[in-house]
């Protein structure tokens, strides 16, 4: 209530002493007020992120080294880094699977996502009505995670759309959600279809970034489209790969929503991610130690994997 | 390059593509007017036999649309309405005013884009069940279900934005400190340079802001999930349809599901379609997508 | 938000010079936000009006939801201080809406668990042991399964309610059409059975499964497990309840069986049995007694087709054994009101009153009465005698007798998630990706640690 009220106190001073603290009393007077107002002006954002985000990082540290059974605050018991040893203790599923599957699923949306959008908009590039063809591939974008989730569920059912495909083409059925080898993958393709979208997006950007300049002194030397696009294409589009990737490996890491829609996880554990862990083990189980813990472990991986992408990109940029 | 030949190879794979992108929705819809027994079972038929509207009907009795679509609208106004306010009033703090500490509060900013949502679904809930004197609660926030049992729970999480103020802030810089500096000197308090000098001025970014938060809040699930799940009355589409999706028979109720997903699609595809070209710049600039 | 909850509470904006659109923006989130200080509706609390119980169950639509309702408002109608109001999820959110509700300070006062979360629920301190005077009638009224169920280290927490043991059902046309006499009595005949009775088309779509499994959820998916398991002698959780004992003989013996089942073509876990039996594309599936009820609603006339018999055991002089799940209801430690609590939990399960349409002087609980109308059973002997006595449902009648067999399902702490992890491995066995060595071996480490790690 406090923040969104915030800003009528800054209108509500009377504005002559304002002016006149501008004109007559010194410099350090009126950076004063300034000061003052501008910390009225960002009050309703910093107190937001004193209450849901500083608190909270606060609070999940010390749940992570505490067991908590109860639903009393005053139950919280610390327990030092038990939870986190649970985590990886031998018959803990959380290594494997779960914290592969996340891995795989991370890495496979990147993989297809981004060969599939390089692919699309190095072609896009050459054509007409560009703008059309953005939109039709942004439409997964804008939509919902249910219904992205549950058409494609549907298409991946025996009656559905792609067994009809295989099935007219005279191969046989897949369950895709149910066979635990094609599960993931299949999750996979979703994730990646609603992502290309923006993957293309900024690399149409990154590609008319590229002086044509650079073509046209290639075109004189001969060179063939694939040496171009090797040669000039894809290391002037680096900083735009470097965007997609981060980008969609932080999201392929911690989404889940998809993943709940979709499989719940199953078959099995075939496509359980650890996000979807920490969520049921807070919220089914009651143990909000072993969630916490397990959130603070994926986010280390989440940082470790963003640093590694940068480093990587930066040490290619050098030697190149 | 050869760009004069007409580029044919081009316009197979990338229209190839496009039909890829377009089918499921197709399917969405062709489905939402398939009868009863006809979707799920083999062999597999793309378009329905007859055009059947009754879908949306039950699509609406099943899932108390109204109930539904209130609730995400009321939190996805919350949202958007915060967001931008917010956003544009530190923007202005960190852009135009001049304060000791402003590099370290637009760090700060900047940092807060660093955490992933799920470290905080766990302790956001805990913060929200234990506020103090919501919902039957005391002081110290115990004895009541704090503000879980309310519509605001729905957007509480999502108020304020690091990457709106950022947006926002990096907008505001191009305006001159002459304009600012004149309606002061005309004695016109920071608030009211703020709201009529600044405020006009930065409606493309207020467009292109409010439409990505829009479809990001209409589109939210998780964390609609887990206070639906605590209070079943600030249920939203999202959680509602896939609640009807999951609890009933797929071959029967799939065309109505169907129908409740064109349903809840709709407003964000034609606000898309409208303003296409602001929410892609949108998306060019965060790139959090 | 139900309306009477927020208004009232709305703080009119308290504007000197009235409302301009701007002051309108401003104000609108922070009435929005005013309006979730509201405290959640828990009865008036003034002094003459009546006490409102919530229960929340699983019961959330059909004829379960009508079932529990009849009874409910007979309370409600001859009771003036304390009233009940129902709540209803569908039973997979069920443990989950428990869990978020209770905190956030939003737990019914009366539960409605499957006993299998006994333990964990009370270990989080969400269940109130019964007074002695209701533990007396629990242990004196139910039989020994259903009490087994209802405690957890020898305190009863509640009145048992739906007690589902697990048998076979069959389909009578086909398994007459792949020239089976009658329902199998061992596992090799089951086998037989099975794969005699298997259809596949061209394409490798399944037509006909031998022997459906479904990987519906956890409870169908390792419930046929266990029934097995158990009809070999065998056990999931050790007798302390600190470890698994599915790594036994028994144990292999389950999962090569089914193992067997499915590379052999008879079973395709893929396809949702629970769908598939009822239009008549399952021949064989080992079910619990709940599942009747919907059969005879959703096959109508073609419900003549279906057979039950017990869940066949490895040999011909084996004993017979199968699983025996089930709910109960008990009181939130959160309650205001438990003795209310309790006291409308005796009347709704161990008050006997006349049963309409049987036959006269015929008294059962109107528990049993209610299960019984679902094609369901309680743990009452009496009652089911009384109700089953004559007419009814042949069906149902190889649940009743397993009543008397039944191992109860364990409820130890963390036996939920041990039941995931037992589901996720047999899973994997089913679509080989784990040997039935690897299966049992995984689910030994993977329970005993989860087990070990709950207590």
């Amino acid at each position: 209530m406090v923040n969104t009220l915030a800003p009528e106190t800054t209108e509500r001073a009377p504005h002559p002493t304002r002016a006149a603290a501008g004109a007559l009393g010194g410099r350090g007077r009126a950076r004063r007020r300034q000061a003052v107002v501008a910390y009225l002006f960002l009050a309703p954002a910093l107190l937001f992120f004193a209450v849901f985000l500083a608190l909270p990082l606060g609070f999940a540290l010390l749940l992570s080294m505490s067991r908590w059974t109860g639903f009393d605050l005053g139950d919280i018991d610390p327990v030092g880094l038990d939870n986190f040893t649970g985590l990886f203790a031998d018959g803990s599923t959380f290594l494997t699977p779960i914290l592969t599957n996340t891995l795989l699923f991370a890495l496979g949306t990147v993989a297809l996502a981004l060969a599939g959008s390089l692919l699309v908009a190095t072609c896009i590039d050459k054509l007409r009505f560009q703008g059309l063809w953005r939109t039709l591939y942004f439409l997964p974008i804008v939509t919902t995670v249910v219904a992205v989730g549950n058409v494609w569920k549907y298409m991946y059912e025996p009656g559905g759309l792609v067994n009809g495909v295989l099935n007219a083409l005279g191969l046989g059925s897949v369950a895709f959600l149910q066979d635990p080898d094609t599960a993931l993958p299949a999750v996979v393709v979703v994730q990646a279809w609603a992502s290309v979208g923006s993957a293309i997006l900024v690399l149409t950007a990154g590609l008319k970034s590229i002086p044509g300049s650079y073509y046209e002194a290639a075109a004189l030397d001969g060179a063939g489209p694939g040496t171009v696009f090797l040669r000039i294409t894809l290391p002037l589009l680096r900083p735009a790969l470097l965007f997609v990737c981060v980008t969609q490996f932080l999201t392929g890491l911690q989404s889940f929503a998809l993943i709940i829609v979709m499989t719940k996880g199953g078959p099995g554990d075939a496509t359980d991610v650890a996000a979807l862990e920490m969520y049921r083990q807070a919220f089914s189980h009651g143990d909000w130690g072993t969630a916490s813990a397990a959130a603070f472990v994926l986010f280390t991986v989440v940082l470790a994997i963003t640093l590694a992408q940068l480093w990587i990109f930066r040490r290619k940029g050098e030697d190149a | 390059m050869n760009r004069r030949r007409f580029p044919w190879l081009s316009y197979l794979l990338v229209a190839t593509g496009a039909v890829l992108t377009v089918v499921p929705f197709l399917d969405m819809v062709m489905t939402s007017f398939k009868g009863p027994g006809e979707a799920g079972t083999l062999p597999y038929r793309f378009l329905p036999r007859a055009f059947d509207p009754s879908n949306y009907r039950a699509a609406v009795d099943q899932l108390d649309l109204p109930l539904l679509f209130r609730n995400s609208v009321v939190a996805t106004a919350l949202i958007t309405g915060s967001v931008l306010l917010t956003s544009s009033l530190a923007g202005y703090a960190l852009a135009k005013l001049r304060f000791p500490g402003r590099d370290f509060v637009f760090r700060l900013v900047l940092s807060t884009m660093m955490f992933p949502p799920f470290l905080f679904f766990v302790p956001h809930f805990l913060i929200l069940v234990h506020w103090p004197l919501a919902g039957g609660n005391d002081l110290l926030g115990r004895g009541g279900a704090g503000l879980t049992v309310s519509i605001v729970a729905l957007a509480m999480p999502f108020l304020v934005n690091g990457f709106g103020i950022f947006l926002t802030r990096q907008f505001m810089i191009a305006i001159p400190d002459e304009v600012l500096e004149a309606a002061r000197i005309d004695g016109a308090g920071e608030f009211a340079v703020w709201w009529r000098i600044v405020v006009p001025q930065t409606k493309p970014v207020v467009v292109t802001l409010g439409l990505l938060t829009f479809v990001d809040a209409w589109n939210e699930y998780i964390w609609a999930l887990l206070v639906s799940t605590a209070d079943p009355d600030v249920m939203t589409l999202p959680v509602g349809i896939q609640l009807l999706q999951d609890h009933v028979d797929p071959t029967r109720t799939m065309p109505v599901v169907m129908a409740g997903l064109v349903l809840s699609v709709l407003p964000v595809l034609i606000l898309f379609l409208l303003l296409q070209k602001h929410y892609i710049r949108g998306v060019m600039l965060s790139g959090l997508k | 938000m139900t309306p009477a909850r927020r208004t009232g509470v709305i703080r009119p904006p308290t504007r000197p010079r009235g409302l301009s659109r701007r002051h309108f923006a401003l104000a609108l989130p922070s009435a929005l936000l005013a309006s979730g200080c509201a405290a959640p509706h828990q009865g008036t609390g003034r002094p003459g009006d009546p006490i409102v119980l919530t229960l929340l169950s699983h019961y959330a639509s059909g004829e379960l939801k009508a079932a529990l309702q009849g009874p409910v408002d007979e309370w409600n109608a001859t009771h003036d201080r304390v009233k009940v109001r129902t709540k209803a999820v569908e039973f997979t959110d069920l443990l989950t809406t428990f869990m978020v509700r209770q905190a956030a300070g939003q737990g019914a006062d009366i539960l409605h668990p499957y006993c299998l979360w006994n333990g964990q629920l009370v270990r989080a301190g969400v269940l109130r042991p019964a007074p002695p005077e209701h533990a007396e009638e629990i242990r004196r009224g139910y039989g020994e399964a259903a009490v087994g169920a209802a405690s957890v280290g020898g305190e009863v927490y509640g009145y048992p309610t739906e007690m589902q043991t697990y048998a076979l059902y069959y389909n009578k046309r086909l398994l007459r059409e792949a020239g089976a006499a009658g329902p199998p009595h061992t596992w090799r005949e089951l086998e037989e059975t099975a794969y005699r009775t298997a259809r596949r088309d061209r394409y490798g779509n399944t037509l006909v499964q031998g022997f459906g499994l479904s990987t519906y959820d956890d409870s169908t998916t390792v419930g046929q497990t266990l029934a097995l398991l158990n009809a070999a002698g065998g056990r999931f959780v050790a007798a302390d309840g600190r470890s698994t004992a599915i790594d036994s003989p028994a144990g292999r013996a389950v999962f090569g069986l089914e193992h067997r089942l499915v590379t052999r073509g008879a079973s395709a876990p893929g396809v949702n049995v629970y769908q598939a039996f009822p239009s008549g594309q399952v021949a064989m599936v080992v079910g619990a007694g709940w599942w009747t009820g919907s059969l005879k609603s959703l096959m109508g006339s073609a419900y003549r087709d279906v057979g039950v018999a017990p869940v066949p055991v490895p040999e011909a002089h084996d004993e017979r054994a199968t699983l025996c799940t089930g709910f109960m209801l008990g009181v939130n430690t959160a309650s205001r009101f438990p003795r209310e609590a309790w006291q409308f939990l005796s009347w709704l399960n161990a008050r006997k009153a006349g049963v309409k349409g049987a036959s006269k002087g015929a008294r059962a609980t109107r528990m049993s009465t209610l299960q019984v109308s679902v094609g369901s059973l309680t743990g009452r002997a009496d009652d089911m005698r009384t109700l089953l006595g004559a007419g009814g449902d042949p069906n149902l009648r190889p649940f009743l007798d397993a009543l008397a067999y039944a191992v109860p399902e364990p409820n130890v702490p963390g036996a939920q998630q041990a039941k995931s992890l037992l589901r996720k491995n047999i899973e994997a066995l089913w679509t080989g990706q784990q040997s039935v060595d690897e299966a049992l071996r995984t689910t030994r480490r993977q329970v005993d640690q989860e087990v070990a790690r709950s207590w």
